[in-house]
């Protein structure tokens, strides 16, 4: 199987800060992926590169085999790049069904059927009963599973998803890590997760890359990585 | 929960017919207003109903889309000068015709080159309003300097056209044949621009002003969207513009600059910018005012109209008509 995506040589360069070094970075379609690192690790640079927020220094970005490292983000998106921001970005004053319409209209501007596809993923994602909350009061894991609701409606085939479970209560959490599962094996959905809470990590059971200062310091299983003394030492401040 | 969320479910239907009825009462109430007075009224109604167009170009842009534009007396005063310099030649077709399609096509042309430069450019929206302060400020200076074919600070005289169709022939010299011809217009602008705010185009536009970043995620070329709704917004002010020139008899620089742009601003911001028919009443009824106020106390209605625009920005934004439109749900959470 083609990997959905493959990453070589990625850096980038802000002035004097290095952010990325020589990534490489494979993914399988249907594959869940969690990225965890110390703070600074470039965890979200690397996510920004991928959406096409970041322009790369060096390097090359392969989707589905194909070059898209100078491709836009809104080009990006159409091909079923789909990216969740740290802090969720939504439209605030619009309800909840009216946000996963926006993404409908952009994923399926001609046909018909709008409606039926929105209470799908409003299904999808525990909002069904929220349809018309305005997104702003909706609670802080309602706003993430809402921003999650548009990434799906849009069609995307890869998730990025940065800090998904923030905000997020334990019970909402496990919800989230379900959920997540349930998209890669039912819809065939890749992810890429960076994820703070460790314990989300360790359930979702999903192969881990470590970042450190930029690089990727280590791959493997949640346990493997978990065991690695390297690991144990940036965590623990001494690398 | 099916059963509670279907009677929500059909309420969109109903509310939208609810919107749709103070605008049939509106425009029926100028219909018939002819019948019921005659004399300066009936001359002058036209003209602020087409202020009233062109605040509702100003709405499609800055309530719908979230961008301020102080461009639109820039694109009005080229509608005006277009019909100005058409009718002033012998053309095949009716000269007013082409006079008014140039002047739209011209204002919609600049706006979307200035507006695909700018936004493809990422600028900022402040920055954005000054290019556009600076455009309508371009015009006046162009319409001074190129008398030959402006008359300069002279300005210039345009004739009432002839409606032409086929098998029909009908000057507009009569201020009640003209009137309904401007009223036809206005009424057109505002249902075009009413479809248009609820289709899926309106829509994208909503999700620019409230989160380009998003829309842009999502896989929008905003800059796209934004420069076809600058381009829109232009084309009906300078329609607007067109049909006031010939109706008013006459265009001077001053219909562009930056007064008469920031008066548009403020009548659309006084009556609401969210609103299509709130924008429309808005320059029907503050430029009313103001040219009543000024004739009454000179001094003191440029003071009046700028506390009013500083309320409507301070005090309830969203104007007249999101200040209205919140009182049912203020009355509702009292016990």
């Amino acid at each position: 199987m083609s990997p959905i995506l493959a990453v070589q040589g990625l850096g980038k360069r802000f002035q004097g800060l290095v952010a990325n070094t020589d990534i490489a970075f494979t993914l399988q379609p249907g594959e869940i992926r969690s990225i965890i690192g110390p703070n600074g690790a470039g965890k979200t640079t690397f996510i920004s590169l991928i959406s096409g927020h970041l322009t790369p220094t060096t390097g090359r970005i392969l989707y589905k085999g194909s070059d898209v490292t100078g491709l836009s983000v809104a080009r990006r998106a159409q091909l079923g790049i789909a990216r969740k921001f740290q802090t969720p970005s939504l439209f605030d004053s619009l309800s909840a069904y009216e946000n996963i319409e926006l993404a409908v209209l952009r994923s399926r501007p001609r046909s018909r059927g709008h409606a039926a596809r929105i209470g799908e993923v409003l299904e999808l994602v525990r909002l069904a009963d929220q349809r018309h909350a305005v997104a702003k009061h909706l609670s802080h894991g309602q706003r993430q599973w809402l921003e999650i609701g548009l990434l799906l409606a849009n069609n995307a085939e890869l998730l990025l998803l940065d800090e998904p479970t923030a905000g997020m209560t334990a019970e909402e959490t496990h919800a989230t890590g379900i959920l997540v599962r349930s998209l890669a094996r039912e819809f065939g959905l890749s992810a890429i997760i960076i994820e703070h809470d460790i314990n989300f990590i360790r359930d979702l059971d999903a192969p881990v890359t470590v970042l450190h200062l930029g690089r990727v310091l280590v791959e493997g299983s949640f346990a493997a990585v978990a065991a690695d003394p390297r690991v144990r030492d940036v965590y623990l401040g001494n690398g | 929960m099916n059963a509670t969320a279907l009677p929500a479910a059909v309420m969109p239907a109903g509310h939208r017919l609810g919107a749709w009825a103070p605008a049939v009462v509106v425009f029926l109430a100028l219909a018939l207003l002819p019948v019921v007075f005659e004399g300066y009224v009936v001359y002058i109604l036209p003209q602020y109903m087409l202020f009233g167009v062109m605040a509702m170009s100003l709405a499609l842009l800055w309530g719908q889309t979230g961008i301020l534009s102080f461009g639109q007396a820039g694109f009005f005063a080229i509608g005006g000068y277009a019909i100005g310099i058409g009718m002033s030649h012998e053309l095949p077709i009716n000269p007013a015709y082409i006079g008014i399609l140039t002047g739209i096509l011209v204002c919609a042309v600049t706006a979307a080159l200035i507006g695909y430069f700018l936004f493809s450019a990422g600028v900022r929206d402040s920055y954005f309003v000054l290019v556009t302060l600076a455009l309508s400020i371009m015009v006046e200076q162009i319409a001074v300097s190129q008398s030959e074919l402006t008359g300069g600070w002279n300005g210039m005289f345009i004739m009432r056209p002839i409606l032409t169709a086929p098998g029909l022939e009908l000057p507009l010299d009569g201020d009640v044949s003209i009137y309904y011809v401007v009223l036809v217009v206005a009424a057109a602008v505002y249902a075009g621009l009413r479809a248009l705010t609820t289709a899926r185009f309106g829509k994208i536009l909503v999700g620019i002003r409230e989160n380009e970043t998003r829309m842009e995620a999502l896989g929008y070329r905003t800059v796209l969207y934004k420069t076809a709704a600058f381009a829109l917004s232009a084309g009906i002010a300078g329609l607007a513009g067109a049909l006031y020139g010939t109706h008013a008899g006459f265009v001077s620089p001053s219909l562009g600059g930056a007064l008469f742009s920031t008066e548009a601003v403020v009548w659309v911001a006084v009556a609401g910018r969210s609103s299509l028919l709130a924008a429309f009443l808005g320059g029907v009824i503050v430029s009313s005012l103001s040219n009543y106020l000024s004739a009454l106390t000179p001094g003191l209605w440029q003071l009046f109209m700028g506390l009013l625009f500083i309320a409507a920005i301070t005090l309830f934004r969203g104007g007249i008509a999101g200040f209205l439109g919140r009182l049912p749900a203020r009355r509702r959470a009292m016990p």
